[in-house]
């Protein structure tokens, strides 16, 4: 921003075509606009939204701008949704949306009207453990847990999908949910266990 | 740390923290919610080099629901960046929010506070920064020519006393620089409690760390300092510094009278956590025509920031495995305008290692030997080759036996560039790693209760290497008290004090101290059993027997006192003891290592340059295997790690623009599930007989230290293609 016009370029481009008209006004309304300028951040939007997440509904106002991991895990406290990137380049906030795998962090909140999502919180039946979960325990498929989530919702995913005819199927349909502990030997063999189950 | 336990179910195999994990229950840095907790975002600088001139907060100011900012220009008051001295001597790092000075495009330069993330992120992009640029410089390769070596450790023998060796290899090794990135990016939420009370959760490798670093900043105890490290999505290194946003947050906290939560972007963490320092090396290698060993010349540079200077330490390895009469190392640093370096994963020895063992290959096949059989002629395995003390326990030659029996060494046709399958050729390649055992002083306490359940806890943090499941199988081998009726609680501050966990010394430091604890526990129960029984009367601790219902002794086991009865005659409530262990004089006696060999089978496109690793087999040497399951995942991982290493990973600079490209996750690659085979692990098991109580000996490091060797030497045998530059892309296989 240069110092001495007090606007920026941008808006200096865009707002050309306005000052040409200007140009015949009266000063008093000129210096009306100029201060006008100085509003043209524009205001956050928020809408009333019901989203059903792990068979509850929940109704509130979100920003237009939240992602459902954002929703997830700073506005209902659903933070089993890993952020690892915010970009869909690393599958840690994998969730099922009408139960399929979706990327929470490159879907807005907004677009779940009407949709079921399910997070790692609504796996499980109760106290018992989806055979999943189950299975990442007892094959020791993390080490520092924090891919866990979407590993596990990616894994429920692959098995439905029916890619685990091999070691190679499984690792290549995995391969969209990175893991740096490396724990790759552990997660193979929980779904290997769950698909032969 | 409490662990979730169901005692209603029979108790799972598994670790301890598991259900939490695989339920999303556990709570990393980021995810706790605090009243009044109001959303950070930090901006970077520009430019690579330079001064700030102007900061323009006007229009991020419109944005409603925004708190305040932090910069050089608004700030609260840190006492211990009072003076330009004062920061020197702190010793901290980056002066973050202390000087209008940039040493590196993305310098973290204005934090921005607001009621959102959302908001606190759209906030962010309208701040308006000017700047005097300045000339940077960021390219590692042009620079370090010019920079002067120095000795690195003390000259063994005399350099040209071998220069009519019959076999010599000089040559040139260059590795890019890595990330660490940790699944979980590193966040800290802080609040002021009060006045002089300060509350972190914090993504660390050591919460005792933390507090020793913040403290003095604010003038703080310590022990005011509370930091909460439950559960952290690993680390591999980047969290055994504060960084510099761990202080930004603290100070936003404090400038917004409001707990504050900053989490970093992904490409945040390329430019404000560390990163393994791009390295050149040189080695000059001599031997005999028996392949014996007879000198070595090992000369390292690594590149480092201009405000802090980093040694990675190179060629330490170097005076670990082999024994050379005649020995040289040299090292020096090249400051870039880049951010601080720091210790990642086999942290020098990883490069150095990558050098020797690719040397000692390209030697085996000069001198038309086996590459196993020259290393067993040299590796140094009854004595610590530089300091002369005997090993403790050194099983490097039965890891290399296993290895190659595991992969079928004898079986590989030995020429290069001589097994094909079409377009693909077939190689096979191994390297040894070695790393020093280390163990710090430790501390643990058991608390235990009259149903005679315990609680074991430490300050130490679990990264995902195990720590509270190793502590939990001691503490259960001990007492005999099942494993269900045993808590973990770790990664608290106000938990007994721990070293950070980083360099392979977590189990060999923790494991000492639950040893202890249950000892001293055991006296303690002894004396109180001794009211009603006097037989208990100054029992020896060996001779005292624990068990899920009561003392007994080990010679009279009919001599028995139930834990409810010892409770009620004492009127007890919770039995506590605490225990600090520490290395001792067994250190002046022994030196200590970890070791590992890797072999590997790759399989190279020569159309495509294509590399595939069929196998890759680690045999270690850990000592006593505490937890085997979770150490077998520790070193796939690690391995995992090397063929990052070895293919992919590489921070990038832009030279012209003096910042990073390809700083995320689609630009920088790490192995994904299906770049790695299903890795064979084994251990050798025996448990070393000095270094503490319990025998284990670290293993993160070992993981990883010879993995991109093995492989660079596989991809050799295979296509006759020596590359000695990392990561090995297509490109290199294809010139």
């Amino acid at each position: 921003m240069k110092k001495n016009t007090n606007f920026s370029r941008r808006f200096f481009l865009k707002t050309t075509g306005a000052f040409t008209l200007l140009a015949s006004i009266p000063a008093v309304l000129k210096a009306t606009y100029i201060q006008v300028k100085e509003f043209i951040v524009p205001s956050k939007r928020i809408v009333p939204l019901t989203v059903s997440v792990n068979k509850k509904a929940y109704q509130l106002d979100s920003d237009t701008r939240t992602t459902l991991l954002d929703l997830l895990r700073e506005n209902l406290d659903l933070t089993g949704t890993k952020k690892g990137c915010d970009h869909g380049q690393c599958g840690a906030c994998t969730v099922h949306v009408d139960g399929e795998r979706v990327l929470s962090c490159l879907t807005l909140s907004a677009m779940l009207v009407g949709k079921e999502v399910t997070t790692i919180e609504g796996i499980a039946d109760g106290d018992h453990l989806h055979p999943m979960q189950e299975a990442f325990i007892s094959c020791d498929g993390f080490q520092c847990g924090y891919c866990t989530p979407g590993q596990i919702m990616s894994a429920i995913a692959c098995v439905k999908e029916g890619h685990t005819h091999s070691v190679e199927d499984i690792k290549e349909y995995m391969s969209g949910n990175l893991c740096r502990c490396g724990a790759y030997n552990g997660i193979v063999e929980s779904i290997q266990k769950v698909a032969a189950s | 740390m409490r662990y979730f336990e169901q005692q209603h179910q029979p108790p799972r195999e598994g670790r301890v923290e598991a259900l939490d994990k695989v339920t999303g229950k556990g709570k990393y840095a980021a995810e706790y919610k605090l009243d009044g907790m109001c959303y950070a975002v930090l901006i970077g600088s520009t430019i690579a080099s330079g001064k700030i001139k102007n900061m323009d907060l006007t229009k991020a100011k419109q944005v409603k629901s925004v708190i305040g900012f932090v910069s050089h220009l608004q700030k609260p008051e840190v006492p211990g960046f009072a003076s330009e001295a004062m920061i020197k001597a702190s010793r901290f790092g980056l002066p973050i929010f202390h000087t209008d000075t940039i040493y590196f495009k993305g310098q973290p330069i204005i934090l921005v506070i607001a009621e959102t993330l959302e908001d606190a992120t759209y906030a962010a992009s309208l701040v308006e920064v000017e700047y005097e640029t300045a000339p940077f410089n960021v390219d590692f390769e042009s620079s370090y020519g010019a920079v002067p070596m120095k000795e690195a450790g003390k000259e063994r023998g005399k350099l040209d006393a071998w220069s009519d060796a019959a076999v010599v290899v000089q040559e040139e090794y260059n590795i890019k620089p890595e990330v660490h990135h940790p699944m979980e990016m590193h966040a800290t939420i802080a609040q002021w409690t009060s006045e002089d009370h300060l509350m972190l959760y914090d993504k660390t490798q050591g919460v005792n760390n933390v507090q020793q670093v913040i403290a003095p900043l604010f003038n703080l105890k310590k022990e005011h300092i509370e930091v909460m490290s439950e559960f952290v999505g690993g680390g591999f290194g980047s969290g055994l510094r504060v960084w510099p946003h761990v202080l930004a947050a603290i100070m936003g906290a404090k400038q917004v009278k409001r707990p504050v939560k900053l989490m970093l972007t992904r490409p945040q963490m390329f430019i404000g956590t560390g990163y393994r320092p791009a390295s050149w090396q040189r080695i000059k290698l001599g031997a005999d025509l028996s392949g014996k060993f007879l000198g070595i010349h090992h000369q390292a540079k690594n590149e480092t920031s201009l405000y802090e200077r980093f040694s990675d330490q190179i060629t330490r390895v170097t005076r670990l495995i082999y024994n050379f009469d005649h020995l040289k190392t040299e090292d020096a640093l090249v400051p870039l305008n880049i951010n601080a370096a720091t210790w990642m994963r086999g942290p020098g020895d990883c490069t150095g290692d990558f050098a020797i063992e690719c040397a000692i290959d390209e030697l085996s096949y000069k001198l038309k030997m086996d590459p196993l059989d020259v290393r067993s002629k040299n590796i140094a395995a009854t004595h610590h080759p530089d300091n002369k003390l005997p090993w403790s326990s050194n099983y490097l030659l039965d890891c290399m036996t296993e290895g190659a029996k595991r992969i079928g060494w004898k079986n590989r046709n030995a020429a290069p560039n001589a097994m094909r399958e079409g377009d693909w050729h077939v190689g096979y390649g191994m390297s040894v790693g070695m790393w020093n055992a280390g163990r710090n002083k430790t501390s643990a306490a058991i608390k235990m209760m009259s149903n005679g359940q315990i609680i074991v806890q430490t300050a130490m943090t679990d990264i995902g290497t195990g720590t509270g499941t190793g502590m939990k199988n001691i503490a259960h081998e001990l007492t005999g008290i099942p494993r269900n009726k045993i808590t973990i609680e770790l990664g608290n501050s106000n938990l007994p004090p721990a070293p950070s966990q980083g360099g392979s010394t977590g189990m060999s430091s923790v494991s000492g101290a639950v040893v202890d604890a249950v000892n001293l526990l055991k006296l303690k129960l002894a004396e109180y059993a001794a009211v009603t029984n006097l037989k208990f009367k100054d029992a020896p601790e060996e001779s005292i027997v624990l068990s899920e219902t009561g003392i007994s002794l080990a010679h009279e086991p009919t001599v028995k006192v139930s834990y409810s009865d010892l409770w009620k005659t004492n009127k007890l409530d919770t039995v506590v003891v605490e225990a600090t262990s520490a290395p001792g004089e067994e250190r002046k006696k022994y030196a200590f290592c970890s070791s590992a060999a890797h072999f590997c089978q790759v399989r190279v496109n020569i159309k495509t340059g294509k590399v595939k690793i069929d196998k890759l087999i680690c045999v270690a040497d850990g000592g006593k295997i505490v937890n085997e399951k979770a150490a077998a995942n520790q070193m796939s991982g690690a391995a995992v790690g090397g063929i990052g290493m070895a293919l992919m990973e590489e921070r990038r600079f832009d030279h012209r623009f003096g910042g990073l490209i390809g700083d995320d996750l689609a630009g920088y690659h790490f192995p994904v599930n299906a770049d790695a085979p299903i890795i064979d692990v084994s251990f050798i098991g025996k448990p070393d007989p000095h270094i503490n109580p319990t025998g284990a000996k670290g293993l993160g490091e070992v993981g990883i230290i010879g993995t991109a060797a093995a492989i660079a030497n596989a991809i050799y045998h295979a296509t006759g293609k020596r590359l000695r530059d990392l990561p090995i892309t297509a490109d290199q296989i294809l010139s």
